[in-house]
């Protein structure tokens, strides 16, 4: 802690922000030896009181304070609710910048979020050269898991691996996530299994990444990020649908926060000290 | 002698079975839960039971709707566009437009000269349809049937802006939240259906008489929301739940009649009002896969 506080006087310090409708992520990498720090908690709605809790403890973490900080960036749905941010960037340049920081070599990310799905191109700096995004309907998105998983009252940690178990993944009649949601049900109620439902699920979802896949085309390596990279399940459902292995993060949810950090640490040469928690 | 015909109309929500002999002698609704022949058996019974006749009685069944399939006793099965253009038709002969809003569907049906010359459907989402109003009805704390008398004291209609009910539930929940008042939440959602299903209805290009039916027919709020749209009034039955069942017996009743006119006999050997088992678990099975 002392240590970090000594270099903070050579380079400052830079932090990311990540405010998603489920859950807001906040990192920072160590000026020291670039050890990732990070934080997620549920956004349970309040963007503002999320993105506040979020980076004091990011903040406690680095053994630092938001007066050590010379440059926030924040990004995701709740951005504008960042009240000490610096600057706002889009959730498609701190999705492309976080994933080539962490895997240079990355050409496409498919990012997973609750409320929409993206299919990212990146240059070598990372940086967007197309996208395509899915947001108007759940079913394309990790809500869809979030909703079923509730039904089958399945924790969401362990959708993945229960799905794995799935010999015969169940067909859904339907793409709408409300009536796959009593589609399940009523499965359920026949005697079919929690893993075959999680399987036709994953399936589905996977159907939808591809034909993103399809629109915007893929660049290895493809890397995926958001919550739904989490889900084993899923990863190997969208592996066996593109036909293309998955770079997946250790912690692949702040995958934006990092590319927001990253791009607040390119910018951090303007003095923030001014700026306070409110 | 009299002839007397049935129409049963299995939706994706209710079940409704209506009797006729020239008058609409029973008309029953009820909840079509998972196991749509139980539920036809249920629900025949009961007809039969208010119209004082046993099934031997029924000259000819006809069965529609979206678990017609499942009607053991049904002689016939007709498509509901078929039954509900012939329903609405013997209530408002003048009809050109029907916008059906169901459970979990809804339609738009033209018509000239009491025929349908085409229509256009959405079962796909759960926008436009009845699972909207129920979902976010839920989220809301609101009994699904008055919603729509709720809705009338709004006095400003905020904008949803999620067309997926999911999102639209979620947002709903922020605006509580924003402390919104539940009329003016209530209006934005009949706005947004309406919007869906006047996009949907447009696509078969809606012209005057326009009939609303389905159970969302009976939601006054979401008929004003829709007036609002196409810009005049529209017609809804006295029972909108009940135009296919109404059509489906009258097409049984023409069936019937043109049988005995010709002296071929209708065998009623195949029919059978309770299944010999209800629920086939290796049959539904089989469907999933």
């Amino acid at each position: 802690m002392v240590k970090a506080k000594r270099n903070i006087k050579k380079k400052p310090w830079a932090l990311g922000i990540d405010i998603g409708s489920a859950f807001s992520k906040a990192a920072i990498v160590s000026n020291d030896n670039g050890d990732i720090y990070y934080h997620i908690i549920a956004s349970r709605g309040d963007y503002r009181a999320a993105a506040k809790k979020v980076a004091e403890e990011v903040l406690k973490r680095a053994g630092i304070t938001l007066e050590d900080i010379a440059c926030t960036v924040a990004t995701g749905v709740g951005a504008t609710s960042v009240a000490f941010s610096s600057i706002q960037v889009t959730d498609i340049s701190c999705v492309g910048r976080g994933a080539q920081y962490l895997y240079p070599s990355a050409g496409t990310i498919i990012d997973i979020g609750d409320q929409a799905s993206r299919l990212i191109r990146v240059d070598s700096e990372g940086s967007p050269t197309n996208f395509v995004v899915s947001e108007k309907c759940a079913a394309g998105s990790g809500r869809f898991l979030q909703l079923i998983a509730r039904v089958l009252q399945v924790d969401l940690s362990e959708i993945g691996e229960l799905s794995l178990k799935s010999g015969r993944p169940t067909a859904f009649s339907t793409n709408c996530a409300v009536f796959a949601e009593s589609e399940a049900i009523s499965r359920i109620a026949e005697g079919a299994l929690k893993e075959d439902i999680l399987a036709g699920i994953h399936k589905a979802l996977a159907a939808k990444i591809l034909a993103m896949v399809e629109r915007a085309g893929l660049e290895k390596d493809l890397v995926i990020a958001g919550g739904g990279a989490k889900d084993i399940g899923l990863v190997k459902s969208i592996e066996e649908a593109i036909g293309v292995a998955l770079l997946v993060p250790p912690e692949p949810q702040i995958v934006a926060a990092l590319g927001a950090w990253l791009i607040a640490s390119e910018r951090s040469t303007t003095n923030q000290a001014e700026s306070l928690l409110r | 002698m009299d002839v007397y015909v049935a129409g049963v109309d299995i939706g994706s929500t209710m079940t409704k079975v209506v009797i006729h002999n020239g008058t609409i002698l029973a008309a029953i609704i009820g909840p079509t839960g998972p196991e749509h022949r139980r539920t036809a058996y249920k629900v025949m019974l009961e007809a039969l039971a208010q119209a004082k006749i046993s099934l031997d009685n029924l000259t000819y069944v006809v069965a529609t709707g979206y678990g017609r399939l499942n009607v053991p006793f049904a002689d016939k099965q007709v498509t509901e566009i078929t039954c509900h253009a012939r329903g609405v038709s013997s209530i408002f002969p003048n009809v050109r437009t029907i916008i059906d809003i169901g459970g979990q569907d809804s339609k738009g049906i033209k018509i000239s000269n009491g025929k349908v010359i085409n229509f256009v459907m959405n079962d796909k989402c759960a926008a436009g349809t009845g699972r909207f109003l129920e979902v976010i009805a839920e989220a809301l704390g609101v009994r699904v049937e008055e919603m729509g008398e709720l809705s009338l004291k709004s006095g400003s209609i905020p904008k949803i802006s999620s067309t997926c009910t999911v999102f639209a539930e979620q947002e709903v929940t922020s605006w509580l939240a924003m402390g919104t008042k539940v009329e003016d939440i209530l209006a934005g959602i009949h706005e947004a259906i309406a919007t869906r299903v006047h996009g949907m209805a447009q696509r078969v290009k809606i012209e005057r008489e326009v009939v609303v039916t389905g159970g969302c027919a009976k939601n006054v709020g979401l008929v004003k929301a829709l007036e609002r749209k196409i810009g005049y009034s529209v017609l809804v039955p006295s029972e909108p739940l009940l135009t296919g069942a109404i059509g489906a017996a009258l097409i049984g009743k023409e069936i019937a009649s043109q049988a005995i006119e010709k002296g071929t006999p209708i065998s009623r050997a195949e029919r059978r009002l309770a299944a010999v088992t209800f629920f086939d678990e290796s049959a539904s099975r089989g469907n999933q896969s």
